[in-house]
């Protein structure tokens, strides 16, 4: 077991009234495993991710459970140690690739970032390996695509350099917050495609974060069904496909458009 | 350095007619003060009152003052001292300000709070009557007037810093840089700061600006360069009595202040209008 979450509540203090966002959820992350968390808009799934790539803000909230990764509970762990896994062991996808890249910073040196700041590389080396990972995300002509700055490349060419960025340290847990929602349907099922390779090639866990079921059912092992900040269901991806248990669980699978060719 | 290598970048990127005009104009101006370093036609502090308030000539292109020192020497060293000042000015100003700025901007909540208000009672007094105050307790001169600007020059860069800080701070990128395990620091000066810079380089053009208005401001009131040094606002004030007789005195001075102010607001017109 890779990743270990217990009884992980959040809670927010910024109002009047305190606003549980996440509330008792368990749930555990195997080496290699893709899990996805699926639920609507404010059932949790994003915090929950946040709260494991470390990132929820340390004022005005009140976070209780464990988040153990390697023994270390993230919820609680100092922030240099933090940063210490941040990049290294836990890498982050972010849904905008138009935005979560710097406009001012050449594609080259913000995907050898992670290396810069967690090995003891010399630039040629970090070159080397920022140039195996932007062949690995399938970027043809990585050495144009090393020296140019964002805004030369498409949406689908920065979400795919987002993920040579994030893998080029070897992490073991790739968090991808809806990675694919910012792009359209052929670039989405293009980048499916490469995380899924990349999850059997490189071993790497992801924890695939996503509102579109369909998508879900493509990628993912097992599934969290999120409602409220509770988990509804959880259990194998295509178990829970085939016959739901809980009735949100239904509604949301009955949810999905089917073609239907008409007579 | 990420941050001089985003400067060389504005210089190629920008060459709009206002960018170039100003360019020419102040580099002129910069090459004369890094002659008058070395080389003035005479010495700037000779005095001759054979040829007190004698009109341009080829002798004395500037002409000549009330006390028979050459006008166009003396200019040279004035833009050299006005230069310096200001360009110290500038820098104080600018680096102080990048760095609380940055730091109000990045880090927000009460620490943001407290040091914008300190700053807005700072920005509440005009910038020249701050440095007359810094300058009355330290006592005029060169080098208390340079450093009495920058202090008056922090607020108004604090807060275009701070807020273009605020701006970037909550972007992705930033995010993700942080995700990375990048440092404050790091993440203030390699990743947020070059993309602030076309704002920034354009309000440094302006503060050199109102720099050098300054400068000249507090010589013309006698509590800046002191005699028998020249700088271009001691100069214009000298020159004042003499304007019916001998306008060349004040005329000059006057001229090159102008001029410096017009290429800078180019420069800084041709900055903005490429960003």
């Amino acid at each position: 077991m890779l990743l270990d979450i217990k009884n992980l509540t959040i809670e927010f203090h910024d109002h009047d009234r305190p606003e549980r966002v996440v509330e008792d959820v368990n749930f555990s992350l195997d080496k290699g495993e893709i899990l996805g968390i699926v639920g609507e808009s404010g059932s949790g799934k994003s915090m929950t991710a946040m709260a494991v790539a470390g990132l929820l803000p340390r004022k005005k909230m009140e976070k209780s459970g464990e988040i153990l990764f390697e023994g270390k509970n993230i919820l609680t762990l100092p922030r240099h140690e933090l940063r210490g896994l941040q990049g290294d062991e836990i890498s982050v996808i972010f849904q905008e690739p138009m935005t979560a890249l710097n406009p001012t910073m050449k594609i080259g040196k913000q995907v050898e970032e992670a290396l810069l700041l967690h090995r003891h590389m010399n630039d040629a080396e970090r070159k080397a390996k920022a140039m195996e990972w932007l062949g690995k995300v399938e970027l043809d002509d990585a050495e144009r695509v090393y020296e140019a700055y964002p805004h030369e490349l498409s949406g689908g060419m920065r979400q795919r350099v987002m993920i040579a960025a994030a893998m080029v340290s070897d992490p073991q847990i790739l968090i991808a917050d809806e990675p694919t929602t910012a792009l359209d349907v052929t670039v989405q099922s293009q980048i499916i495609k490469l995380l899924l390779k990349i999850n059997k090639a490189a071993g790497v866990s992801i924890l695939f974060i996503s509102h579109d079921l369909s998508l879900i059912k493509q990628i993912t092992h097992n599934v969290i069904v999120m409602q409220k900040g509770r988990i509804v269901e959880k259990g194998d991806t295509d178990e829970i496909f085939m016959n739901p248990k809980e009735e949100y669980t239904k509604k949301l699978i009955s949810s999905i458009p089917t073609v239907k060719l008409r007579k | 350095m990420p941050v001089i290598k985003s400067i060389k970048k504005i210089f190629q990127k920008y060459h709009g007619f206002n960018f170039n005009a100003g360019l020419i104009i102040t580099g002129v101006i910069f090459i004369i003060a890094l002659v008058g370093c070395f080389y003035t036609p005479y010495e700037p502090t000779a005095m001759n009152v054979s040829i007190r308030n004698t009109a341009p000539s080829l002798a004395h292109i500037f002409g000549c003052d009330d006390s028979g020192r050459d006008v166009f020497s003396r200019v040279m060293e004035g833009i050299r001292n006005t230069f310096f000042i200001s360009t110290m000015t500038v820098l104080i100003g600018s680096g102080f300000g990048i760095i609380l700025g940055a730091a109000a901007g990045y880090y927000g909540g009460k620490f943001d709070e407290i040091l914008m208000r300190i700053n807005d009672a700072l920005f509440a007094f005009p910038s020249v009557l701050l440095a007359l105050v810094i300058v009355s307790l330290l006592g005029p001169g060169f080098f208390n007037v340079t450093v009495a600007l920058g202090i008056a020059f922090i607020p108004s860069f604090a807060r275009i810093v701070r807020s273009g800080f605020k701006s970037q701070v909550n972007m992705d990128y930033v995010q993700s840089a942080r995700l990375m395990g990048a440092g404050d620091l790091r993440i203030i000066f390699v990743h947020i700061l070059p993309n602030i810079l076309p704002v920034l380089m354009s309000s440094v053009m302006i503060g050199f600006n109102n720099a050098v208005l300054a400068e000249a401001g507090l010589s013309y009131l006698g509590i800046g360069v002191q005699p028998p040094r020249a700088s271009l606002g001691l100069m214009l004030k000298d020159g004042q009595a003499l304007l019916a007789t001998a306008p060349w005195n004040a005329l000059f001075p006057g001229l090159v202040i102008v001029l410096m102010v017009l290429g800078f607001a180019l420069l800084s017109e041709g900055i903005s209008e490429a960003a």
